[in-house]
């Protein structure tokens, strides 16, 4: 008997299974049809039609690029809107700051909140006649800063995207304190002796020896990034007119309209685009781990 | 010892629970016989009560979901819904869904049959078949209720399909959303009713110098702003004979139609001109009639019962009400089509969905629908017992508007699929109005739009 083997190998045959049915084969079921003319009148009549629908996406004049685009934009600024502030803020809360508990649960509190409450309640405060912001805007006399948040097309990105990072920002501080936590305080300590200030210390101890947070968070990042919809869908709904429209947006619409085809084929592209960014951050991230 | 104390102490406290339990289940079916003979003893009562009170004892402790967009289902069914919970000793859930995001919510529910117990549609002659595509799947027939006759003639296009009866639609039949305004104000500047769009855009520019928004429109709620271009219908059809016609056979289309493309550009131009409102693209409705009665607003689109509403806000003004004259539009907004409820198919009370049917249309009920919505002067039903409040306004305009410019009716009743692209249209709108698209562009996206849902409902004309 091998006694490595804790246990037997049949042990993995119901989570195989349970994956394969839940999640392998609707994923390439969802490919498949994305090859598909299936709508909602088809009747279990689906005729292939090679890469009609992939071609309807790219030649549209309903500028279904502007989505894919605005995707992409969103995930990259997302990020970086978010990994940033996200991270001096857990370096300051690892640090022997009075009450930081209070203040790591006070930051962590919107990521857990519902995104159709966060969507009223910055619906409203963001308002332009009656909304909070204005109004205080107004009040301390800085009302030349009023903005169209959600109606203005030169603004209307800032807004979402500062939602989503207040809304964000503490699940990603958390995984960095997680990662702070596991660095050994000798190495700073030695740093300091030799003088080196905050900004060395960052740049030759935290950051090399944080690679596994910073991974796990643009891992995470890039894929909600790509499939953003939520935040989307409550504050603006893809508006003003089209402005806000991101892959998924446009995949909901199809699918409610029932052109099921079309709905996948724009799955299938965010899959495939999920996929590569994924592999391609992992890859370039796991060789610039540093092993303790 | 002492584990030996706590064991009998658990011990003990087990047993006594069994027997606890034992004593609630076996005093159970005695209190069960009770209320059994009691009802039985109430049952043999003299003439058994009535059919309601059977229903109330078949029902009892069911839900009944209910989906429908905001606006389409307002307080007024509150006394209703209690009323129907109170009688047949139900709950019933309303799930009230913004008006941006119900059709694509809708559509997910059918399509993954996870609708609630009643669903409604923005129904017209054509609705039917391209928004619920399937009814035999999705609806309850309802052929054979007695309620039928309670609908006018002409609103039953819009609950029937193939000879069968699916919806019902209990709306008002006011001249729909037409212009309402401040004739106390309009009298101050020395103006009048506009009836062309020189006249529109001339007022608008004298009120906004006041520093009143001349026209409101609530941009943010998803579906206002096209009604400025489908509820004058009529002056398309006049400027080409044969347009509805042509737009339901498929040989003729939005793009490129000459009058379309006026009525798109001057909206667009008393956008820019910020007649509309300063951020009249993130403006809701929420405070419509509030803002009529205190002056900031001098026109908006709406109902005519709107005028009641804006009383209510404590407005000393008077308030009138004119066509939609942008186009020069001289031709009223026919709409034989509404907001109407339909059953689910695959619900699990059918019974109580028919019942609440029913429900709703007893006369009680239509009056209640009525009188609680200040909106309203009328609910088109065939019931002479109900007593429908017409204003004085609304029989003025009909009056002085000929026969022959009522016979068109709005463009999103009459041609196909055109009610089915509502929110998408609104969108282009909004697009255009941002500089971000052109107006042959959004009158291309409708054609594009009811040509998708032709495929889908598998219409010849577009195949």
């Amino acid at each position: 008997m091998n006694k490595k083997k804790v246990y037997p190998y049949w042990f993995l045959i119901i989570p195989l299974v349970l994956y394969g049915v839940f999640f392998l084969l609707p994923s390439i079921l969802g490919v498949f049809y994305s090859f598909t003319d299936w709508n909602a009148r088809s009747m279990g009549q689906v005729n292939f039609v090679g890469l009609k629908n992939y071609i309807e996406i790219f030649t549209s004049d309903k500028n279904y690029l502007s989505g894919i685009g605005h995707t992409l934009m969103f995930t990259i600024v997302s990020n970086i809107v978010k990994l940033i502030p996200a991270l001096f803020l857990a370096i300051m809360l690892q640090e022997g700051l009075k009450g930081k508990n209070f203040y790591r649960t006070i930051l962590y509190l919107p990521s857990i909140l519902p995104f159709v409450i966060i969507g009223i309640t910055f619906k409203s405060v963001l308002n332009y006649d009656n909304g909070l912001l204005n109004n205080f805007l107004d009040m301390i006399h800085l009302g030349f800063l009023k903005q169209k948040w959600l109606s203005d097309l030169n603004i209307v990105w800032g807004s979402v995207i500062g939602v989503d990072a207040w809304r964000g920002i503490g699940y990603v501080m958390t995984i960095f304190i997680a990662g702070l936590g596991a660095i050994p305080k000798t190495y700073y300590e030695a740093a300091q002796i030799d003088g080196a200030n905050f900004w060395q210390r960052l740049k030759s101890i935290t950051l090399p020896m944080l690679t596994g947070s910073i991974m796990i968070n643009l891992v995470f990042g890039i894929t909600y990034g790509l499939k953003v919809f939520d935040i989307i869908y409550v504050l603006t709904n893809g508006g003003p007119g089209h402005a806000t429209e991101v892959m998924t947006t446009y995949s909901y619409q199809m699918y409610a309209d029932g052109a099921y085809g079309m709905s996948t084929a724009f799955n299938t592209l965010l899959l495939v685009l999920t996929a590569i960014a994924g592999i391609f951050v992992v890859r370039n991230m796991s060789k610039k781990e540093v092993q303790q | 010892m002492k584990r030996k104390m706590i064991s009998a102490i658990l011990c003990c406290s087990m047993v006594a629970g069994m027997l606890a339990g034992c004593g609630s289940s076996s005093s159970a079916p005695a209190e069960s016989a009770a209320a059994e003979t009691s009802t039985e003893a109430e049952s043999e009562a003299p003439a058994a009560d009535d059919d309601a009170a059977e229903a109330t004892q078949d029902f009892s402790g069911e839900e009944l979901s209910i989906i429908v967009s905001q606006d389409w289902m307002n307080d007024c069914w509150d006394d209703v819904i209690a009323n129907f919970e109170d009688t047949y000793d139900v709950t019933v859930d309303l799930q009230t869904i913004p008006a941006d995001q119900y059709d694509d919510t809708l559509q997910t529910k059918l399509t993954t049959d996870s609708c609630t117990d009643i669903f409604w549609i923005q129904s017209n002659p054509f609705a039917i078949s391209s928004v619920i595509v399937d009814p035999e799947k999705y609806c309850i027939d309802m052929t054979g209720e007695a309620w039928q006759s309670v609908i006018p003639e002409a609103r039953l296009s819009s609950c029937m399909y193939n000879d069968k009866l699916y919806g019902l639609q209990l709306w008002t039949n006011s001249p729909e959303y037409v212009l309402v305004y401040n004739k106390t104000l309009f009298g101050e500047l020395g103006l009048e009713a506009p009836s062309t769009y020189a006249e529109l855009k001339a007022a608008c520019e004298k009120i906004s110098a006041e520093g009143i928004t001349p026209w409101f429109i609530a941009g943010s709620e998803g579906w206002v702003q096209a009604l400025a271009f489908f509820q004058i219908g009529g002056v398309y059809e006049e400027a080409q004979p044969g347009l509805y016609e042509a737009l339901n056979n498929n040989t003729a289309t939005f793009a490129d139609n000459e009058k379309m493309l006026e009525v798109l550009n001057q909206f667009k131009e008393l956008s820019d001109a910020g007649y509309f409102g300063e951020d009249w693209i993130g403006a809701t409705n929420a405070n419509l009639d509030n803002d009529f009665a205190e002056r900031k607003i001098a026109m908006a689109m709406a109902n005519p019962g709107e005028i009641s509403a804006i009383e209510e806000a404590g407005a000393t003004d008077e308030f009138g009400i004119c066509l939609i004259p942008l186009g020069d539009n001289d031709t009223y907004p026919t709409n034989p089509a509404g907001p109407t409820m339909f059953g689910y198919a695959g619900t699990e009370h059918p019974e109580l969905v028919k019942e609440f049917f029913r429900f709703c249309t007893t006369t009680e009920s239509l009056q209640s629908i009525l009188d609680s919505r200040p909106a309203w002067t009328n609910i088109a039903v065939n019931d002479e017992n109900v007593e429908q409040h017409w204003l004085p306004q609304e029989e003025e305009l009909v009056s002085s508007i000929d026969e022959s410019k009522m016979q068109t009716p709005v463009l999103q009743t009459g041609t196909k699929y055109t009610n089915d692209s509502w929110g998408k249209f609104c969108e282009d709108m909004i697009a255009f109005c941002q500089g971000t698209m052109e107006a042959n562009d959004v009158l291309k996206n409708m054609d594009s739009n009811r040509a998708e849902s032709a495929k889908v409902a598998g219409d010849a004309n577009w195949n």
